[in-house]
């Protein structure tokens, strides 16, 4: 099989499309419309347990993902064929490579690139904010939120068969839109994509209500990366920031 | 239907002073499924036990809720009383009133009402719990004792003696430890050769010790009653089975000049040796870094005169893998380096010198064959100069701790020195005397008015060479004047340190270790010989400084401490253990990752053909210590904790 692109409902829109014949690659796409991060049909069920290889277009993000999928047990990344592009200034470009990883190199410069590439004019307006100042700022984002879960969904990292928002004994994250169910699942959701969001911007697009979701996971990825060194899917045995330890980490939060 | 019993200790004035305890009983009484709720003064006395006892039977209870102090003071005190009415143990929770509340609010009324809501928030939870079960896991009855000193020993023996199977581990080629290089010994000036040696063919010739010299402990896996050990044995190049021990390749290597680590320096041994002459076992190894045909490529001057061919060049270091039930660690100390004491001028004048290379020189087995002879020009000492403290308690350079024996053999090295060079003179500065023990200050004693040693209270300033002689400017305290000695030689009563990569083996083994390395004991005073982690005791100076007679006592509280442990088949264990909702896992493995215990396995779930369905995350109950960190990690709520189920913890927080 395939996964690629092709044309969506609207002319700028692109969906994935699965190729399974010869004459279903006429419909393939491949242009400057084409950001989303297909890695996470991958994992959907039963996808790869043919144990066939399955070729994928991504851009550099999708690759990163591919990596913390093979880390954390979710694919075998012998199965996968990476056809690798990006897109600059609206042009498309091929990346070398098949194997991921054959784009260690390229995932290292962009870890060189992020601190920069991580900041943004509103992060550090929110940072400017007192924590009084941010939490409105949250408060009124979140407001909107209607738990449709559509970030859950979008998100290649959320592969868990039993989401802990569907867990109802006891129900740690209230399902009502309020204030304090808001919080909850927005919260739980940066942590649980902390050290692992490759900011694809998945979430973010599908956010029916338009919650900047992007900016937290932002947030986190640079605490991980000041913190503990830690880039998400810099390779494909990569442990998780949050299950592992060294002994030279810092401590600054603890005494 | 929950009946709760809620009993609210006054501790005394600890609580009581603070919490209004009546007001509080009241308050709780009306909460839903309360059935009991009374206050007393004392409920972990007697008759305050016997009243929960008589409440639970009484009135049926389905739980139990002590308000009083931390659940680490009297949680297994209150819950043995509950089995003994009948009630299962893991249904007795504490609501920790007095460390979390009494003792450290002001207000009464405040401290009243946090106090009723910690309890309300226990009786939640508590109504939730599960009836729990010990988990019994088997105990493999062999111990490990890892070193061969002193410690090491005596440990080996008592278990073997009483009928247990025992591993000791050695590193070096021999038995024997630190004490085998002593000469006499306090306070009996017995000679420690005479004494030790014995012990180490006894432990040698022990039906039930399996002796492995020249071995390196090099991982530990698994919990008390089942650890799985591996033993790198370092390839001695000489066939232990075949060797007679009779020397002739020793004669013959043409390595003599190495230096000896068993007479810290001062002698010389051969690139194939035995440690000393008394060695057990008396077979010899090839030291690799020196041994001529290591470094060249040509020599085998030993293999060729071995007339039992026991040398083979190629043999290889070998991995050995045991299964035990409980560990001794004896792996004993070091002695400081004096060198960071550039102005008493050790490494650089050879007549400066540590007291273990003292003891050699003493020592009737030792490169002098017991002669006081100075290292430089062999020539007797008229005049010795002992520093005391050369190392302990001084925080600027050496160590902050007293090594607790240089007193007293410096005490000693005094009276050897009279008596084998009857016109020396010894001078011994000194901090304080510390000679606390049986027959220790006696000794001190002697060494001051019979053999005549002169004790200087003050330190040493600087040492310098002059002509022949070691010049030592140190100050008289007690006088308030400077001194000046022209010594022939100078003795340091260097610090004992642990072993250098004592704090490398800690992590090895798993188990604590303080600042500066000695490892850690459980509690200082009420469990000074078990470890942090249980199976694993201590024994000798690895824990801390200590003497011969000290080192021995622990040895043997150490070996009955595992013979407890050996004495059942089968031991208990607390049930607080994590498990795994296998239909949920997503077999991330960051669970297998997070587990501080290597407690979490990957297992195949399979179908009926034998397919491979899914794996997922497995929590083995005998490793697990019930610590929550993989409860915390999993993203999908997958695992739980018995005793802390997500239901009770909730439950406890609305509860509030």
């Amino acid at each position: 099989m395939v996964i690629g692109y092709k044309p969506g409902t609207t002319a700028d829109r692109r969906r994935p499309h699965f190729i399974r014949t010869p004459e279903e690659a006429d419909q393939l796409v491949l242009d400057s419309a084409c950001i989303t991060n297909l890695s996470g049909y991958l994992v959907s069920e039963g996808l790869l347990s043919d144990e066939k290889a399955v070729a994928i277009f991504l851009k550099p993000d999708g690759i990163r993902s591919i990596n913390i999928l093979a880390a954390e047990a979710q694919l075998n990344i012998d199965q996968i064929l990476i056809l690798g592009f990006d897109i600059n200034d609206n042009q498309v470009t091929a990346l070398e490579g098949e194997k991921v990883e054959e784009f260690a190199t390229l995932i290292e410069s962009i870890k060189e690139q992020a601190p920069d590439a991580l900041k943004n004019p509103l992060l550090e307006k929110i940072e400017g904010m007192t924590p009084k100042e941010r939490f409105t700022f949250w408060q009124k984002e979140f407001s909107r939120c209607i738990k449709c879960y559509a970030c859950r969904q979008a998100c290649p990292m959320c592969y868990c068969r039993r989401c802990i928002v569907d867990c109802n004994q006891p129900q740690w994250v209230n399902t009502s839109s309020h204030t304090l169910g808001n919080f909850e699942w927005n919260i739980v959701r940066a942590f649980h994509l902390s050290g692992r969001c490759v900011g694809c911007g998945n979430c973010d697009r599908a956010c029916p209500v338009n919650i900047p979701l992007r900016l937290i996971n932002a947030k986190m990825a640079q605490e991980v990366l000041g913190s503990f060194d830690h880039f998400a899917g810099m390779s494909h045995t990569q442990e998780p920031v949050l299950a592992s330890f060294k002994k030279d980490d810092s401590e600054t939060f603890i005494l | 239907m929950a009946k709760i019993g809620v009993f609210i200790c006054h501790c005394g004035e600890n609580i009581g002073a603070k919490i209004d305890c009546n007001k509080l009983a009241a308050t709780i009484g009306e909460h839903p499924g309360v059935a009991v709720s009374v206050e007393y003064k004392y409920f972990c006395a007697d008759p305050g036990q016997e009243s929960i006892k008589k409440a639970i039977r009484d009135n049926n209870l389905t739980g139990v809720v002590v308000a009083a102090c931390s659940p680490r003071m009297h949680e297994a005190t209150f819950r043995k009383a509950c089995a003994e009415a009948g009630l299962n143990p893991y249904m007795c929770e504490i609501a920790n009133i007095r460390e979390h509340c009494s003792w450290v609010h002001t207000d009464p009324d405040m401290a009243t009402e946090k106090a009723a809501d910690i309890t309300r928030s226990m009786i939640e939870k508590v109504k939730r719990n599960n009836k729990l079960q010990p988990i019994e896991v088997p105990v493999t009855r062999r111990a490990l004792v890892i070193g061969g000193g002193i410690a090491g020993i005596q440990a080996a023996l008592d278990i073997a003696n009483a009928g247990q199977e025992v591993v000791l581990v050695e590193r070096e080629p021999s038995l024997g430890g630190h004490m085998a290089q002593l000469s006499e010994t306090f306070p009996t000036l017995d000679c420690s050769q005479c004494i030790m040696t014995p012990r180490m063919v006894e432990a040698a010739q022990h039906p039930k010790i399996r002796l492995l010299t020249y071995a390196e402990v090099v991982s530990v896996d698994g919990y008390i009653g089942n650890f799985h050990v591996k033993v790198k044995m370092k390839a001695r190049y000489v066939d232990m089975e075949s060797c007679t021990g009779c020397g002739d390749c020793i004669t013959k290597c043409p390595q003599k000049k190495i230096s000896s680590e068993f007479d810290c320096g001062i002698g010389k041994r051969t690139a194939i040796y035995t440690p000393f002459a008394q060695s057990v076992p008396n077979k010899p190894v090839i030291d690799k870094a020196t041994c001529t045909y290591f470094k060249n490529g040509k020599c085998k001057v030993c293999m060729r005169s071995c007339q039992i061919n026991a040398i083979n060049f190629d043999m290889q270091d070998e991995f050995i893998e045991l299964e035990i039930g409980a560990i001794v660690v004896a792996t004993g100390f070091q002695v400081q380096n004096n060198a960071v004491y550039g102005e008493y001028g050790y490494g650089k004048y050879p007549d400066v010198i540590t007291g273990l290379q003292f003891e050699r020189l003493a020592s009737a087995s030792g490169p002098t064959f017991g002669k006081i002879l100075r290292p430089s020009d062999g020539k007797e000492p008229k005049t010795i100069v002992f520093i005391q403290c050369a190392g302990s308690r001084d925080p600027s350079k050496g160590v902050r701790y007293c090594s607790k024996i240089c007193c007293m053999y410096t005490a000693k090295h005094a009276m050897l020195y009279a008596h084998k060079v009857h016109e020396g003179k010894s001078h011994i500065f000194y901090m304080d005397i510390r000679a606390a023990g049986k027959g220790y200050d006696e000794f001190t004693r002697r060494a001051i008015e019979e053999d005549e040693a002169s004790y200087v209270r003050g330190r040493v300033s600087k040492v310098w060479p002059k002509m022949s002689k070691l010049m030592v400017r140190g100050v008289d305290t007690l006088l308030g004047k400077p001194v000046l000695i022209a010594a022939d030689m100078v003795v340091l009563a260097t610090a004992m340190v642990p072993q250098p990569d004592a704090k490398e083996f800690a992590k090895t083994i798993g188990i604590a270790y303080d600042e500066y390395g000695f490892f850690n004991e459980a509690h200082l005073k009420l469990r000074p010989v078990e470890s942090s982690t249980a199976g694993i005791f201590l024994a000798g100076t690895c824990q801390s400084p200590k003497d011969i007679p000290d080192s021995v006592s622990q040895a043997s509280a150490s070996a009955s401490k595992v013979l407890a442990l050996f004495s059942k088949q089968t031991l208990e264990r607390e049930p607080v253990v994590a498990s795994n909702n296998e239909a949920t896992c997503a077999g991330c493995w960051g669970c297998v990752l997070a587990c501080p215990y290597n407690a979490i396995e990957k297992k195949d779930i399979l179908d009926r053909s034998g397919k491979l369905i899914k794996r997922v995350a497995s929590v083995n109950p005998g490793l697990c210590q019930g610590c929550g960190t993989c409860v915390t990690f999993c993203r999908s709520n997958s695992l739980d904790l018995a005793g802390f189920t997500e239901k009770q913890i909730f439950a406890e927080v609305m509860g509030l």
